[in-house]
């Protein structure tokens, strides 16, 4: 049996031939600063995928994914070491590879409640933003180990989003957006006229510190300085390992599958027995936890949390990666987040049009592409199992 | 078509869009940056802020004597914080990069001074009003050529309580410039023997006012002191109208723009507002700077602190020229700005980098133009605003 089902799996080759290209790539797009390099390779991209698409390479990578994700996803760990490592001493670069690290764990937190258990959450930045304030507040009037802090923050955004399950589970649809969207318009608002927590001038957060080894300082390795924020690179990639793999699992396993049948059709869920509100409540909080993780240390690798920081605008933007990358499919919500994080920075050197471009480009993919860039597969039951 | 066929096909298109990499070229040269808000609702302001230091730039570099070839690198920081942060830890860690004109939003501006005196990374802030940007900390990075929001208000109070006015009516918005504003107006006026009638918090994006307007209506104020930018004062300003109220209409130097005018047309007769330095055309090198910025056709204007920028960046490449391309150099070189002429006027940097003489300018909106007060026919008597005896 184990034998047959070894024979069936799809080859790994193609996964990391894929995952090298696309490290390569990264990093030449990264370290581009010219303008006409920038848009080369922007539109070299965008040549190089539909011809692989049209190839039919695609297909042969997707399924080098799916039988054989365990063995890529330590790759694609590698990879991610590899680009970090390249950038060492950049610490525009690893900010910016740092910010997405941190966006795509939100975005997880996010897929959880939106891919998995239909529960819509246009609120994403609020719940970044309570986690930044945690750390915010933590850092500057208490001592508690900063690792204690993410969790803290984790739980607030958790807590203060369970002011929001009667709304939520009461409501259904656009009614439920609606109820998010309220939040996150109030909760600015409270940050704005709240002075304790800094009002609109927002407040200043410390770095992290774990047993006296300050991340905000730049260190060395032999004689090689390294950027400060690759301390924050290891945690952020430490904290999205295991949020992506918390993530697969729950979708696997039976919880996946409760919610989506929640997702699909929730009369006939309950029907079968399933506690609706149980899951749905479970979906909303276990996201918001993840999201107010990401925040808290977001909030510490920034240095500064502000009302502005946490807008209507910016969960839209959250929303936007989880489309874009094709709800459901965590894969494809760290390619969305490294296009929606990166491409408008890159795009700085053509100023005021940026955004306009920016804006042209997910427009396309939505029209063209309207499940996403790597739409989520059949359920998968056991490995090497086929639709 | 065959597999290869089509193979060869796309790999050429690729190549061919992949191919216009720009060469390197030979010559030395010296970078030094810009960040504004060149998107979003105040990006008119970041625009003309930009195009101001561009020129800066060319005309340094159209001198026959400089001793380097400068080349400016803009960032965009929406007016975000978080955004700010990002380009702001961008330019300060490209070692190429000597020294910088930042910010037009205060807060922006608060946003990344840590990040400036980190990298040791000197700046002058061209636009941006909050005296903490300054005051907060004692940081040699940053230098701010614009006045604070303090002086501002000294010099409206002082007028408002001048033509005679006794009771106004506060509008801020919600960020930290109306919060700033507001309290320091409010102290200003109190001092002088004014009363607030009222005080209303709204927030930057509000687009209905009717209720705080029909609140002010009934408390009957003479003036409406509004601490804000001009989107929202446009606004405001229209509402007023609407409602029938017919008090002054107070503003900051957050809606001295033309853009101010254009949105409300024969509304904004009477608006009064202030800002500092002296206009662009009666500053000592206005002339120059408005006609070398004309030479140049922009697409936007330069707006209200446009000089500012030009200022700023203009002493940035004064420094270079004289200690060289080197940032703990260029921030020594700054700290001894004393009594240095500028288009702004004379620029003197205290102990905390700010500019310390800061001249009000008090303005009128008289026939779709701001004018100066004391030019302005309002002064004069030949005009009155609403309840002015």
């Amino acid at each position: 049996m184990s034998e047959v089902m070894q024979k069936m799996r799809a080859p790994l080759l193609p996964g990391v031939v894929a995952l090298a290209l696309s490290t390569a790539y990264l990093i030449a797009l990264l370290a581009a600063e010219k303008q006409a390099l920038i848009i080369g390779l922007l539109a070299f991209a965008v040549v190089a995928v539909l011809a692989a698409h049209y190839l039919g390479w695609l297909n042969l990578v997707s399924r080098s994914f799916a039988d054989q994700e365990d063995v890529l996803g330590i790759y694609a760990i590698l990879a991610a070491c590899v680009v970090a490592a390249f950038f060492h001493d950049n610490h525009f670069v690893l900010l910016l590879f740092v910010t997405v690290l941190l966006y795509t764990v939100a975005t997880l937190g996010l897929n959880i409640q939106f891919g998995y258990a239909g529960v819509l959450n246009f609120a994403g930045a609020s719940f970044f933003g309570i986690g930044a304030y945690t750390s915010a507040v933590l850092s500057t009037y208490t001592a508690v180990p900063h690792l204690l802090v993410l969790l803290i923050g984790g739980m607030l955004a958790a807590l203060i989003g369970s002011l929001l399950l009667v709304p939520v589970l009461r409501t259904r649809g656009h009614y439920a957006a609606l109820v998010t969207i309220a939040f996150a318009l109030l909760l600015k608002t409270f940050l704005e006229v709240n002075n304790v927590l800094g009002g609109p001038q927002g407040m200043q957060v410390k770095g992290m510190s774990i047993l006296g080894w300050s991340f905000n300082d730049n260190f060395e390795i032999g004689k090689i300085e390294m950027s400060f924020y690759l301390n924050y690179f290891v945690v952020s990639m430490l904290l999205l390992t295991g949020t992506f793999v918390l993530v697969r699992r729950l979708e696997r396993s039976w919880i996946g599958l409760n919610l989506d049948a929640l997702r699909l059709d929730e009369i006939a869920a309950s029907c079968f027995g399933l506690d609706i509100a149980r899951w749905k409540i479970t979906a909303f909080l276990l996201g918001n936890f993840l999201i107010g993780i990401a925040g808290a240390l977001f909030g510490m690798v920034g240095g500064f949390v502000a009302p502005n920081n946490y807008t209507f605008a910016d969960s839209l933007i959250m929303v936007s990666i989880l489309l874009l990358g094709g709800i459901g499919n965590p894969w494809g919500l760290v390619v969305a987040t490294f296009i929606v994080v990166v491409v408008p920075e890159k795009l700085q050197t053509i100023q005021e049009y940026r955004i306009l471009l920016f804006a042209l480009i997910v427009i396309m993919m939505l029209l063209f592409r309207p499940e996403g860039l790597l739409p989520r597969p059949v359920r998968r039951y056991f490995p090497g199992w086929r639709a | 078509m065959s597999r290869i066929a089509r193979l060869s096909i796309i790999f050429a298109s690729a190549l061919f869009v992949g191919a216009p990499v720009a060469t390197a070229q030979a010559k030395d040269k010296v970078k030094v940056g810009f960040i504004g808000p060149l998107t979003g609702g105040v990006s008119a302001n970041g625009l003309g802020g930009r195009n101001s230091a561009d020129l800066a730039v060319k005309l340094r570099n159209a001198h026959a004597k400089t001793k380097y070839e400068y080349e400016l690198v803009v960032l965009d920081d929406e007016c975000k914080p978080n955004v700010a942060v990002q380009v702001a830890t961008k330019m300060a860690a490209d070692k190429e990069i000597v020294a910088a004109a930042t910010h037009y939003c205060s807060a922006t501006a608060i946003a990344t001074v840590d990040v400036y005196h980190k990298f040791g990374f000197p700046i002058i802030v061209w636009g941006a009003v909050l005296p903490d940007i300054t005051y907060r900390a004692k940081y040699a990075e940053v230098h701010r050529v614009n006045g604070t929001m303090i002086n501002q208000n000294d010099a409206n109070a002082e007028l408002i309580s001048k033509i005679g006015f006794k009771n106004v009516a506060v509008i801020h918005d919600t960020t930290d410039y109306g919060k700033g504003h507001n309290e320091y107006f409010s102290k200003a006026f109190a001092k002088l023997g004014g009363k607030i009638v009222g005080t209303f918090g709204v927030t930057a994006d509000q687009q209905d006012f009717t209720a705080e307007l029909t609140q002010i209506k009934a408390l009957n104020p003479e003036v409406i002191y509004f601490g804000g930018l001009t989107p929202i004062g446009v606004r405001i300003r229209s509402q007023m109208d609407k409602l029938g109220i017919k008090a002054v209409f107070d503003g900051t130097s957050g809606i001295v723009s033309d853009a101010f005018i254009q949105g409300l047309g024969p509304l904004a007769e009477g608006s009064l507002a202030f800002r500092e330095g002296a206009p662009t055309e009666k500053l000592p090198g206005g002339k120059f700077f408005m006609e070398n910025y004309a030479a140049q056709k922009y697409d936007n204007p330069p707006e209200a602190y446009g000089a500012f920028s030009f200022a700023a960046m203009d002493l940035i490449l004064d420094s270079i020229e004289k200690v060289g391309p080197d940032r703990k150099k260029v921030i020594q070189e700054l700290a001894n700005v004393k009594e240095r002429d500028s288009i702004v006027g004379k620029v003197t940097f205290d102990d905390h980098g700010q500019n310390t003489v800061a001249v009000i300018t008090k303005y009128v909106v008289q026939d779709g133009k701001f004018v100066e007060w004391d030019d302005s026919e309002y002064a004069t008597g030949k005009r009155k605003l609403p309840g002015q005896k």
